[in-house]
């Protein structure tokens, strides 16, 4: 429970605070940080246009996408906290029920009929292809390391002790980091800010949704970002009491949303035909980092 | 004697690569020449000496020592007759005899070490010195034929050491780090089996890269066709040599472990597979330096195969190789006069050379003939006491297969001699010829002589000194 | 630590088949060099001290300097474009290192001796075979060379698994890697850069049957 409203609670000035750390990077003042949030408020107030060519489907699409993030962040823990849903092997839930948030959100971009938005939703498709046996890697390493399967109680018994469980850890949240990235479609391997059809991976896909769709789908960013935020944060938070990590969840999702904005900055996103093989090299050092957890339990099955 | 030879036949070396004189030059080759027959008499008079701890003189070394001394006075001798009928660079003339002397040296010294390490370093520096020969004449070509063997030679050699590197994890088990032949042969039989098999794999193809055999022959190929005649005997004759010094030993050590009928077996994929490979591309091939280098493979392949027999197969390989060395280089040598007289290497471009060259067509006629191991060659001999181990092994399908194969290669060889030698060439302007002093082909005849003789009836001595390399293999 | 050291070589392994630019590989190379340093420090501490200097300088200035330095200069001299030019995508030659990670991993549970540490033999052999791939998928020629300098220290870290009780095997290796640098880099690409105009394998092809 207390970690579903923390993350809600992060979410409203997530992207405020990646905006804001865009323009101070680039030197303007920039916008408030609530104002994505006061974006999307006006959104909920508007009514939206339907196009004749779709079906129910692209009707009905941003709240199943709203609705799986929702239940996705259900599952995080906080420390030593559950989350509401918990059980053995959630952690396949959580990626699968994003996972049917992100099929139904590229089926209502190929309702709309445009190619451009087809083209954007093939890219979004592979790329998230890509990263997913990288997540999993990722967390079938901790379950061997740990001995459990259900997320809360991962990170409660996670502990480092040696020299390679310390790179280990490292390069977890490094690929963690840019598992983030390709699942919410930033830099350094889709421009949020492109305006070119050509370039784009997700924005093109919310191209025709408008009113209260289009502010489901803006929220429902931002609370991805909090979610891998807080996820990210829980590989640091091991088992202190309340008072200790709730300050530390809160700075931790500001380190990130400043990194976020840092990276977004001062990286170009890669060639568009290279994009791929980058994120397989996460599949990649999730595989050495798998390797890795064989050589500190010292079975080489 | 052996501190003294290396360091004077480096230093020889090095004094040829700076010396811009002539007669300075001849004087220098004239003492290095006497330094290796001085130095071969010396091993052959005191057998089983260790000089300077890692060089001892086995029966093997000082065969194959004598075969280097002997081929070298008319490989030093026609490089001679080949500058001088060249424009005289007198950086490239001092490159190309420095790297002679440097080469003859470090092929020396591997013949002569009795510790792995120490020849796998000779082997290097024989590469370095090689290349330095091929690349005489400066050309796209020969560059590009140095480029190849560099680099194959390289890969080669690092493949020897990682095979060192998995035979040092196999001797803990036995209690023991040295690595000097004489230590393995003794703990052979309690070498760690694992770590072994995978130190053989790689110390062989490393090493074939130097004896011609499948995988890493296509360094020698390209080598051979492109050095110049006198080295490229060389290169066909005692750098084989060293490759195969470095198989036998090695060789001798499984051979007395529990892993010896599966490194038979990898030997003999291997030299089914090289005599293949040479039947195919003798069938094809135009330019006839290529041709006796696929020769050099087949021969390689056949050795080999002596070796993986067994039984009198030992004996027939080493003198296999002991003769092979000598009609190769002499064919080589005459080579070069070929070359000068049809300023080709191509079959098209010669024929008729009985007009133009007799000695020389005579030389050849009789070269083909013991190369493809025709009576009264020696060679003769020694592949017909091949055979016969095959027999006496129960490979009777591998026979089969062999001598189909070398028939192949007798008619793919013949034929191209045949056209050398009684065909008119096809567009050859017979004015301008050079005339070949028929004085040249002593030294080719000297050595197919040397072929028959030690062939048909071989001194005591020489009989002797093959069974004491073979001794340690079992019987 | 060395495992560590390890785990970060093998993911420069993992970045050399993504790399594009030949700049790209110049500084993971000279990046392994300082990982080898690293590696032979720590492993070798206990042999006698002239033996561990001479191992420690060879690696940090001949792996991590002057090759990579060397490998510029050549590039700069001949002229060479910054592409890598190869033969397969990037994508598949991830996909391949990868590959070759993994089957190095399992071919290392066939081995039963408990003194050879088995995360040595794994990134040995990867980087091994690595360098094999990147010579044979690479059009130019420099490529080659640099290859064969990844085999060099897949080597030199197999020769590090035994280095304590054997020191005239890490010896042997430098020796080969000197060989190697100054005979292939110092004499042949200098020449092959002037002779052959275009630094590509492709101008090889004439030695044929």
């Amino acid at each position: 429970m207390i970690s579903l409203i923390l993350i809600i609670l992060a979410s409203l000035f997530f992207s405020g605070i990646i905006i804001r750390t865009k323009s101070i990077a680039s030197g303007r003042k920039g916008p408030g940080i609530f104002q994505p949030l006061k974006d999307v408020i006006r959104l909920f107030k508007k009514g939206s246009v339907y196009s004749k060519t779709t079906s129910f489907i692209f009707q009905i699409a941003p709240s199943i996408y709203f609705a799986s993030i929702i239940m996705a962040i259900m599952v995080i823990p906080l420390g030593e906290y559950k989350g509401i849903i918990s059980f053995e092997g959630d952690f396949v839930f959580f990626a699968y029920v994003l996972g049917v948030g992100k099929f139904f959100s590229i089926i209502s971009a190929l309702d709309t009929g445009s190619s451009f938005e087809g083209m954007g939703a093939s890219r979004e498709a592979l790329f998230s292809m890509f990263a997913e046996p990288a997540f999993f890697i990722l967390m079938g390493s901790f379950t061997l390391l740990t001995g459990h399967t259900s997320f809360q109680e991962i990170f409660a018994s996670l502990h480092f002790g040696s020299y390679i469980s310390y790179i280990l850890w490292i390069l977890a949240t490094v690929v963690l980091v840019m598992i983030t990235m390709v699942e919410n479609s930033r830099m350094p391997f889709d421009d949020p800010k492109t305006h070119l059809e050509l370039t784009m991976v997700h924005e093109v896909m919310i191209l025709d949704n408008s009113g209260f769709d289009l502010g489901l789908i803006l929220y429902g960013t931002s609370l991805k970002f909090a979610m891998y935020g807080a996820l990210i944060a829980n590989l640091f938070m091991g088992s202190f009491p309340l008072y200790i990590t709730i300050p530390l969840f809160f700075g931790m999702q500001m380190l990130f949303a400043i990194a976020v904005g840092l990276l977004e900055s001062f990286t170009a996103r890669f060639r568009m035909n290279h994009n791929a093989q980058y994120i397989l090299t996460l599949s990649s050092v999730s595989l050495l980092i798998f390797l890795g957890v064989l050589l500190i339990l010292g079975q080489f099955s | 004697m052996t501190g003294i030879y290396l360091a004077g036949g480096f230093g020889l070396s090095a004094l040829l690569f700076f010396n811009r004189n002539k007669i300075i030059r001849y004087l220098l080759i004239t003492t290095f020449l006497l330094l290796q027959i001085g130095f071969t008499v010396y091993e052959y008079l005191h057998p089983g000496t260790t000089e300077l701890t890692y060089f001892s003189a086995d029966s093997l070394a000082i065969l194959l020592l004598v075969t280097l001394t002997i081929i070298s006075i008319p490989a030093f001798y026609h490089s001679y007759v080949y500058l001088s009928s060249k424009q005289d660079n007198p950086k490239h003339t001092a490159i190309y005899y420095a790297s002679m002397a440097a080469l003859l040296t470090a092929i020396n010294a591997a013949y002569l070490s009795n510790n792995i390490a120490v020849t796998w370093i000779f082997v290097e520096l024989t590469t370095l010195a090689a290349s330095a020969l091929i690349y005489h004449r400066r050309n796209n070509r020969s560059l590009e034929g140095t480029w190849k063997y560099v680099f194959v030679c390289a890969i080669s050699i690092t493949l020897v050491f990682i095979g060192i590197l998995f035979l040092s994890f196999s001797l803990p088990q036995a209690g023991t780090d040295d690595l000097s032949f004489n230590n393995l042969l003794k703990k052979a039989s309690r070498l760690n089996v694992f770590w072994l098999r995978l130190a053989f794999i790689f110390i062989f193809t490393g090493f074939t890269a130097k004896l011609g055999l499948v995988p890493m022959y296509t360094a020698g190929i390209d080598a051979k066709d492109k050095a110049p005649s006198p080295a490229g005997a060389l290169l066909s004759s005692v750098l084989m040599n060293v490759g195969f010094v470095g198989i036998f030993r090695f060789y001798i050590v499984i051979a007395n472990s529990p892993i010896h009928s599966w490194a038979n077996h990898v030997i003999l994929i291997a030299a089914m597979l090289s005599i293949f490979v040479a039947t195919v591309y003798m069938t094809r091939v135009k330019n006839i330096k290529r041709m006796f280098a696929y020769s050099s493979i087949e021969h390689a392949g056949i050795i080999m195969l002596g070796l993986v027999a067994g039984g009198v197969g030992y004996y027939a390989a080493i003198l296999h190789v002991i003769l092979h060395a000598f009609v190769k280089s002499s064919l080589f040598f005459q080579q070069g006069q070929i070359y000068r007289i049809y300023q080709s290497k191509s079959i098209y471009d010669v024929g008729n050379y009985f007009k133009y060259n007799l000695t020389g067509a005579i030389v050849m006629l009789l070269a083909f003939f013991f190369a493809t191991a025709m009576p009264p060659s020696g060679l003769f001999i020694s592949e017909f006491m091949i055979f016969r181990s095959l027999f006496e092994a129960n490979y009777l399908w591998i026979l089969i297969v062999v001598m189909l194969l070398l028939t192949v290669i007798i008619w793919a060889f013949g034929k191209n001699i045949f056209k050398l030698l009684f065909t008119p060439a096809v567009d050859f302007k017979e004015d301008n010829i050079e005339r070949i002093n028929p004085a040249e082909s002593i030294s080719q005849f000297i050595l197919l002589g040397l072929v028959v003789y030690l062939g048909l009836n071989p001194p005591q001595e020489f009989i002797t000194l093959i069974q004491e390399a073979i001794k340690n293999l079992p019987q | 630590m060395t495992n560590v050291l390890l785990i970060i070589f093998a993911i420069t392994l993992l970045y050399l088949g993504i790399a594009h630019r030949l700049l790209t590989y110049i500084k993971i190379l000279a990046l392994q060099g300082v990982l080898l340093f690293g590696i032979a420090f720590i492993e070798l501490i206990e042999i006698n001290a002239a033996n561990l200097t001479f191992v420690l300088l060879e690696t940090i200035v001949i792996k991590g300097i002057a090759i990579p330095l060397f490998l510029n200069y050549v590039m700069k001299r001949n002229r060479i474009t910054r592409d890598a030019e190869p033969f397969l995508p990037n994508f598949v030659s991830l996909i391949i290192i990868t590959l070759i990670i993994i089957a190095t991993f399992i071919l290392s549970n066939a081995i039963d001796d408990s003194r050879i540490s088995k995360i040595y033999f794994v990134v040995a052999l990867s980087t091994l075979f690595t360098g094999l791939y990147i010579i044979v998928t690479r059009h130019k020629i420099i490529t080659h060379v640099m290859g064969y300098l990844i085999i060099e220290n897949g080597v030199f870290i197999l020769s590090l698994a035994l280095g304590n009780e054997m020191p005239a095997l890490v010896n042997l290796g430098i020796l080969l890697d000197v060989f190697a640098s100054v005979f292939l880099l110092g004499i042949f690409v200098n020449r092959v850069g002037d002779v052959l105009k275009d630094v590509d394998v492709d101008q090889l092809k004439s030695l044929k049957d």
